[in-house]
């Protein structure tokens, strides 16, 4: 099992360079930029960061989760998910809040907790 | 103001319920409740009994209409239909074939 | 033609909003909506129907699919559960959505085809004494080629459902 080199319990920040390919789960406190590649879980306190070009095969969850490459997997945040234009996400997506640019290729189920009206069905208050 | 339009080339079918004004250009078909003017503009088709406080006919109802003040068949405007209203007017050029009740 | 039709904040319509043009929807409407051109929910719009068209932009709330050929857009304010289809799709950070998203221009195809299983599909044909009112792209129907023919496999072309038929097909597509 690979492990992220996070520096600090209270976490710093990690980059997985583009020449990386990570094959097994990554856990950490702190924050983790990914450029290369990884087929396994990440699981992080701190925030993910999938650049251009890189690639995550498996679920991650992250305190905020920002793609700009591509994720095969569900994606689970604390905070907020953001989808960049040129991004590719398959897989469900889940967070306190969710942003997709024009431009982004998604697909996959989003889960925001929220109710809609009561006329439309909507409870109210849950 | 909150209007509205149906503009030419949508078709709306159903039941309508508004709480004001409703201009038609396009095509309706089915029920409209108005609880404001009415206003059947020159083009539009509509299959549909209506209700409203007034209602005004340049294109081509049939239908029944109720209104509780005034119904005017404007020159060119269409009417096949019962009309229920306290004021009418028919003008001249204007087509009508139905019943006519003024005691509202 | 190409002016906006604007359902107003005061109208609640039970039915369906079919042909060319944009619409602007600031009231209520329970059941079906498909045109060509583009659709914006406002603030404060409820919707309880699908909405197809080649363009949608969302800051009411919607319970629907929204199917939008060039692109959907949810804005802040937006409340939308049901599934989001379009050749690109926006989600601002406010927005907030329950359901499927499916980018790139072959959902549009796709969701053609199932509709068309999944349930008969109400096309509103002119009657011969109205002018002819444009509805549907006969493009969009799987197998039909040209708009002249009537096409035997389905749907089959009814101009109005029985009562009760809408409420119990849009059970069954929910």
């Amino acid at each position: 099992m690979a492990r992220a080199n996070s520096s600090t319990s209270q976490g710093g920040s990690a980059v997985l360079g583009k020449g990386a390919h990570i094959r097994g789960r990554i856990a950490g406190d702190g924050d983790l930029r990914v450029e290369g590649t990884i087929s396994g879980g990440v699981s992080l306190k701190g925030d993910l960061t999938v650049s251009d070009g890189a690639e995550i095969v498996a679920d991650v969850e992250a305190r905020s989760v920002t793609v700009e490459g591509s994720i095969e997997g569900d994606i689970s945040a604390t905070s907020s998910v953001s989808i960049g234009a040129g991004a590719r996400v398959s897989g469900a997506i889940r967070g306190a809040s969710i942003s997709i640019e024009e431009g982004a290729s998604v697909s996959g189920r989003i889960e925001a907790d929220f109710e809609l009206p009561p006329e439309l069905g909507g409870k109210s208050g849950r | 103001m909150a209007n509205t339009v149906i503009a030419q080339g949508i078709t709306i079918e159903g039941e309508l319920t508004s709480d004001d004004d409703v201009v038609i250009q396009g095509t309706l078909r089915g029920k409209l409740i108005a609880k404001d003017s009415v206003n059947v503009e020159s083009g539009a088709v509509v299959e549909a009994d209506i209700s409203a406080s007034s209602l005004s006919v340049g294109g081509q109802i049939t239908g029944n209409v109720t209104a509780s003040d005034r119904v005017d068949l404007m020159a060119g405007g269409r009417l096949i239909g019962d009309v229920k209203a306290a004021r009418l007017t028919i003008a001249d050029g204007a087509s009508f074939k139905g019943n006519v009740d003024m005691d509202v | 033609m190409a002016d906006v039709t604007v359902v107003g904040q005061g109208l609640f319509l039970r039915g369906s909003i079919r042909g060319e043009g944009d619409l602007e929807i600031r009231g209520r409407i329970e059941g079906d909506v498909e045109v060509t051109g583009e659709v914006t929910i406002a603030d404060g719009a409820l919707i309880k129907a699908d909405i197809t068209a080649r363009r949608i932009t969302v800051r009411g709330a919607v319970a629907g699919n929204l199917t939008g050929e060039e692109g959907v857009r949810l804005e802040d304010g937006a409340r939308v559960v049901g599934d989001v289809r379009g050749a690109a799709i926006g989600i601002t950070e406010g927005a907030l959505l329950r359901g499927n998203v499916q980018t790139g221009a072959g959902a549009e195809g796709q969701k053609g085809r199932s509709r068309a299983a999944a349930r008969p599909t109400v096309r509103v044909e002119p009657r011969k004494a109205a002018p002819a009112v444009v509805v549907s792209k006969p493009a969009r129907r799987a197998e039909t080629s040209s708009a002249d023919e009537r096409p035997g496999p389905p749907p089959p072309v009814v101009p109005a459902l029985k009562k009760g038929a809408r409420a119990s097909l849009r059970k069954r597509a929910r």
